[in-house]
């Protein structure tokens, strides 16, 4: 049990203790200082307030035996047996870290008709693969999917969970968290495991404005999620190591509530608002024609096309595409600027993208004050090859 | 006018001065230079100069007042009456890279800035040091020196009053290359004539800001919007007089009707947090505590209901705001997306004159079989109005045009408005303001022209010529 | 139909710093206001009960100033507003704050429908959903992006997935988050601010529920510890090249692999 104790009788200054606590905390009633429910354990009153006025006691805990639990897991995102990418990446992070404790790497890959797509997971350096294949988990639904990761921690005991923060991931990872009342990070963007075994978390809150490392330090298994694209995959071996494991489960815990009616192909949204890569053409571009170049580029990163102001007033794309402060501002990951000089108007309205590569022959151009990386250069000469190196790049 | 065509020597003199990076001429000259934002009159400047300073500025009018040489200055281009087009070509100087914020004297309160600092750069600045510029056009992108010289008002205007209340001081290139130093860092001025007055608002026409003195106040520490919808656009507009009468003044006052929000909506691919209604008017108040704000609102609030508001809509959130003034603040370009072309008419009215104009508008609306579209400040007075083209062919364009636009002026005058609240005269809007005003008050005008411009050199062809 | 939000306050802003002496967040000034998120679980009930009727509450956990945020529920049009405030919820992770919520849900109400937002703009986990569910053992959907239909004993949905979307029917009780956008969220109204501006908002404590351990909450009951908090690094990387086009594109090529965009 953790708690703040006030001794009121180490306090000099009863208004001036009240001034340390950000959140209000602190009140003064007839003279006896309360802590309110606007407490956030921060332990400031405790760190900066008179030596004993507030003191923080932490009574002995039962400690968790973590010798009991072993590997590091990694949930297998799919849809009808297609692997989400995210999956490998984290099993290279799961090989890593494992790696520094002598933990093996295990998969948990539940589904249906998924038996051979298993067979994957082991060119990617994993130990152990537990595949449960039932008609009932066809589907993605709540109920029955925890109730699968249920059996899977009871019966292996792993010390860490890995799961992709894809849409599935971010609703199983809370569930499976609950269930074992442990703790669950969300999107990690650094790992690391000490040698007791607990796991490192590093997370961005406030929308990216503060890092937090965060810890599990007396529970387990210990779980996190990882967005796409934020490890590394590990190269395919081409043999296969490791071994599959199948497992079942008792169909009466697989019943749910939720009927899943279809599930279809997601449409791919068109408008460069939402856009997360967007291919930006300016007045470089000298003819209607041209802007097939510009529509390829786009195709080869699945980007949307946008455009400055004299293309629309060329009547060569939709007003709906004009990036300008008036008009549409956006901000994506990536914005690839093409024959665009930067006139403030539209800078004003891409300036807050992730990542800018501007493309334009004028160095002096003001686009490349923005640009967080400048090409000098032709269009018509840069941006066919590109196109040719992302296609080669994809096949690869 | 005959003036002297620039030639070869005239680009080497400009070089001499600026060197050859921030000289243009013949085809090196961007398209952008020959139109500002409306883009309906248009001409090639024959030289284009992108100036660094005021020295610069001073010896390339010097040698174009010996020489003859007409020239125009030019901020962001955003104007919306061919102030900055030089119709009669010539030399243009581009001050948007003069853009350097001077000083900020926290003792006077006052920011000292180049012309061409952009206004939406000015805001940022000032809030940093919990200051506040209040003119607020709704095109952030324009130079401070260009809204100095259209005396913009935006929409603060209703609380806070116009760009002339905010400039202290100026630094000024004549049209003979002089420079001279017009008002300061004082708060009180009786000393003689106030030039400085003059050249706000002149739209380039008898100097050249090169700096300007500008008056800040403490930033207030909250804003708050309602958002008021009303049955139709008469009962909305008909509410504005009331509010102001009841001395709870809001920072702004905007109209809007559903045509306006559904079009942005479709031009930003965003929802409006309430579309139901035919007519919304748009109040902000600010303030420095929440409980401040709050009383002023409910006040108002109240009065809309007993005027027959729908409901007063709160917007209180910087989510919320958004929302509403992203909306707000794309209805320009959302209109200009439904049409192939459109002209604007700028007037403005007594408050309370600003319904009966509005309702003459959608008359005229049905008289000509013309799509017309507005909204505006309905707490100054001040209208935009739009008329467009749609597919009408050239000829009938230009004569259903001017001849709504002929009706909206002659309504105007009739209700003792004036041609512009804020966009000024320039090329577009001369004839108009001609009809407005008498004889007497053109001669004057036309002689201050030649007491500052006696070759008639800076800027011809605009205004009152 | 009974449909209760839960909703959180949050700070005015996302632009917090770390003090760098004390290792807290800064908040000095900080505005507080109602997670952005939980005004389209709002406004998503409110459009149910247009439809359905029945009632709509609303329910937070937080300081007793975190009544504001159900006084504003009221102003959008909600009927009922529950706060759960104690000293001992203080320093809650997202288990401990899930499990104080699905308590508070027990002791006051029996809901047929439970509507998140998608997550909150301080903490950005979008947990808190799916562990009231497993607390209440009822099923959840996550990332709901429409409403199809609503019926007497289910209500189906669309989910968003990563690759796909997948339509579902859930059975009453049952949980949902929903995403952003799927309406846009009225805005508070000055009318309904004057109607409700005596309505109670119905304050409960850990006395009050039916777990009273105090090792299940707040601090205690939070398995998650926050070792430290930093600022992000920020990248002011700025590189301009010029060479042969072959070079060129090359090289964007490279950036655009390191980038993981191909």
């Amino acid at each position: 049990m953790a708690k703040l104790i006030v001794n009121q009788e180490k306090i000099t200054d009863i208004d001036a203790l009240i001034k340390i606590c950000p959140f209000g905390a602190m009140e003064n009633k007839n003279g006896i200082l309360e802590i309110n429910a606007s407490c956030r354990m921060c332990k400031l009153c405790v760190r900066r307030g008179p030596e004993g006025a507030v003191v923080y006691v932490e009574d002995e805990v039962v400690k968790v035996d973590k010798s009991k639990w072993k590997g590091i897991a990694v949930y297998v995102d799919h849809v009808e047996g297609d692997i989400h990418p995210v999956t490998f990446e984290l099993i290279g992070k799961a090989r890593e870290l494992a790696d520094k404790v002598n933990h093996p790497v295990y998969c948990l890959f539940m589904g249906h008709d998924i038996g051979h797509r298993a067979e994957e997971l082991l060119h990617y350096g994993v130990d152990e693969v537990f595949v449960y294949d039932n008609e009932m988990l066809k589907d993605f639904r709540i109920e029955p999917y925890t109730a699968v990761f249920e059996d899977f921690v009871n019966r292996v005991k792993p010390s860490v969970i890995l799961v992709g923060a894809t849409t599935i991931g971010r609703s199983l990872a809370p569930r499976v968290a609950a269930r074992f009342k442990t703790g669950l990070t969300a999107d990690c963007t650094v790992l690391d495991i000490k040698e007791n075994t607990d796991l490192v978390q590093i997370r961005p809150a406030f929308g990216g404005n503060i890092m937090a490392q965060i810890v599990t330090p007396n529970n387990r298994p210990q779980m996190a999620t990882v967005r796409y694209k934020v490890m590394t995959a590990p190269e395919r071996k081409a043999e296969a190591s490791g071994r599959i494991i199948h497992c079942s489960i008792e169909e009466n815990r697989l019943k749910s509530n939720i009927n899943v009616l279809s599930v279809t192909k997601k449409q791919k949204e068109h408008g460069i608002s939402e856009a997360e890569i967007i291919v930006a053409a300016g007045r470089g571009i000298k003819s209607e024609k041209d802007m097939a170049m510009i529509y390829e580029l786009a195709d080869v990163l699945g980007a949307e096309v946008a455009c400055t102001r004299p293309l629309i007033e060329a009547g060569w794309l939709d007003s709906k595409r004009q990036i300008g402060l008036s008009g549409r501002t956006v901000r994506p990951k990536l914005i690839i600027t093409c024959g665009i000089s930067g006139a403030v108007q539209f800078t004003a309205g891409m300036n807050n993208s992730e990542y800018i590569i501007a493309i334009n022959k004028d160095e002096k151009a003001p686009i490349f004050k923005v640009a967080h990386y400048g090409i000098v250069g032709d269009i018509y000469e840069i941006i066919p090859g590109l196109i040719e190196n992302i296609k080669r790049v994809k096949e690869a | 006018m005959n003036y002297k065509k620039v030639d070869f020597n005239d680009i080497e003199y400009l070089i001499s001065v600026c060197g050859s990076d921030r000289v243009f001429y013949g085809e090196n000259i961007n398209e952008d230079y020959s139109h500002d934002e409306l883009g309906g009159v248009k001409r090639m400047p024959e030289a284009v100069v992108q100036v660094l300073s005021t020295e610069e500025v001073s010896k390339i009018m010097k040698y174009a007042y010996e020489n003859n040489i007409p020239v125009t200055p030019r901020g962001s281009g955003t104007g919306l009456v061919g102030a900055s087009v030089p119709i009669y070509g010539g030399i243009m100087i581009d001050l948007s890279n003069m853009n350097r914020i001077l000083e900020l004297d926290e003792e006077n309160l006052t920011l000292t800035v180049e012309p061409g600092v952009l206004l939406m750069e000015i805001a940022k600045f000032v809030e940093e040091h919990d200051l506040f510029y209040p003119p607020d056009p709704g095109e952030k992108t324009a130079t401070i020196g260009g809204n100095i010289n259209t005396n913009a008002g935006g929409m603060r205007a209703v609380k806070y009053g116009v760009t002339r209340d905010y400039v202290r001081g100026l630094e000024v290139v004549l049209p003979n290359g002089e420079v001279i130093q017009v008002g300061g860092k004082v708060v009180k001025n009786s000393s003689g004539y106030s030039i400085k007055d003059l050249i706000v608002g002149s739209e380039g026409t008898l100097g050249i800001v090169t700096k300007a003195i500008l008056r800040l106040l403490p930033l207030p520490k909250k804003a708050v919007s309602l958002l008021i919808p009303f049955k139709d656009l008469e009962s909305a507009i008909e509410t504005v007089p009331k509010i102001i009468k009841s001395k709870s003044i809001p920072t702004a006052i905007e109209f809007m009707q559903r045509a306006a929000i559904v079009a942005a909506e479709e031009y930003l691919g965003k929802k409006f947090p309430d579309n139901s209604s035919d007519a919304y008017l748009l109040l902000t108040f600010d303030g420095n505590s929440r409980e401040e704000i709050e009383a002023a609102y409910e006040r108002v609030a109240h009065i809309c209901l007993e005027e027959g508001a729908l409901d007063v809509y709160i917007s209180d959130t910087q989510e919320r705001q958004e929302a509403i003034w992203s909306a707000r603040g794309a209805f320009l370009e959302a209109i200009k997306a439904t049409t192939t072309e459109m002209d604007e008419c700028d007037v403005v009215v007594p408050r309370n004159k600003v319904a009966e104009f509005v309702k003459f508008t959608h008359e005229l609306e049905d008289k000509f079989n013309i799509r017309i579209r507005s909204f505006g400040h309905a707490g100054d007075g001040n209208l935009h109005i739009y008329v467009l083209r749609d597919d009408l062919d050239e000829e009938t364009w230009h004569k259903k045009l001017n001849d709504v636009m002929k009706c909206m002026y002659d309504r105007a005058r009739e209700l003792s408005g004036q041609v512009s609240g804020e966009h000024g005269i320039g090329f577009a809007k001369k004839p108009y303001l001609k009809e407005s005003l008498n004889e007497e008050y053109i001669n004057l005008m036309r002689g201050i022209k030649m007491a500052f411009d006696p070759k008639n050199i800076l800027n011809p062809g605009k205004v009152c010529q | 139909m009974e449909i209760l939000v839960c909703i959180k306050q949050v700070p005015g802003t996302t632009k917090v710093e770390v003090d760098p002496v004390t290792g807290v967040l800064k908040r000095d000034g900080v505005d507080s206001k109602m997670n952005p998120y939980d005004l389209y679980a709002i406004e998503t009930a409110l459009r149910i009960r247009e439809q359905r009727g029945g009632r709509v509450s609303v329910i937070t956990m937080g300081p007793p100033q975190a009544s504001v945020v159900i006084k504003e529920a009221y102003m959008m049009g909600v009927d009922d507003g529950i706060l759960l405030s104690d000293r001992r919820f203080a320093g809650s992770d997202v288990l401990a704050t899930s499990y104080t919520l699905s308590q508070g849900i027990k002791k006051v109400s029996n809901p047929d429908l439970i509507i998140c937002g998608k997550q909150t703009t301080d903490g950005d986990t979008a947990q808190v959903g799916p562990e009231i569910a497993e607390y209440l053992g009822i099923p959840h959907v996550a990332n709901v992006r429409k409403i199809l239909e609503i019926k007497d004993s289910s209500i189906v949905v669309e989910m968003d997935m990563p690759e796909t979307v997948e339509i579902a029917e859930i059975k009453y009780p049952c949980l949902i988050t929903v995403e952003k956008d799927i309406f846009q969220p009225r805005l508070p109204s000055f009318k309904k601010k004057l109607e409700t501006r005596d309505r109670e908002v119905k304050m409960f404590t850990l006395q009050d529920f039916e777990d009273r351990d105090e090792k299940s909450y707040g601090l205690n009951g939070s398995p998650t510890k926050v070792e430290r908090i930093f600022p992000p690094e920020v990248n002011n990387d700025r590189r301009m090249l010029k060479g042969n086009p072959e070079e060129l594109r090359n090289k964007i090529t490279v950036k655009l692999k390191e980038l993981r965009f191909i």
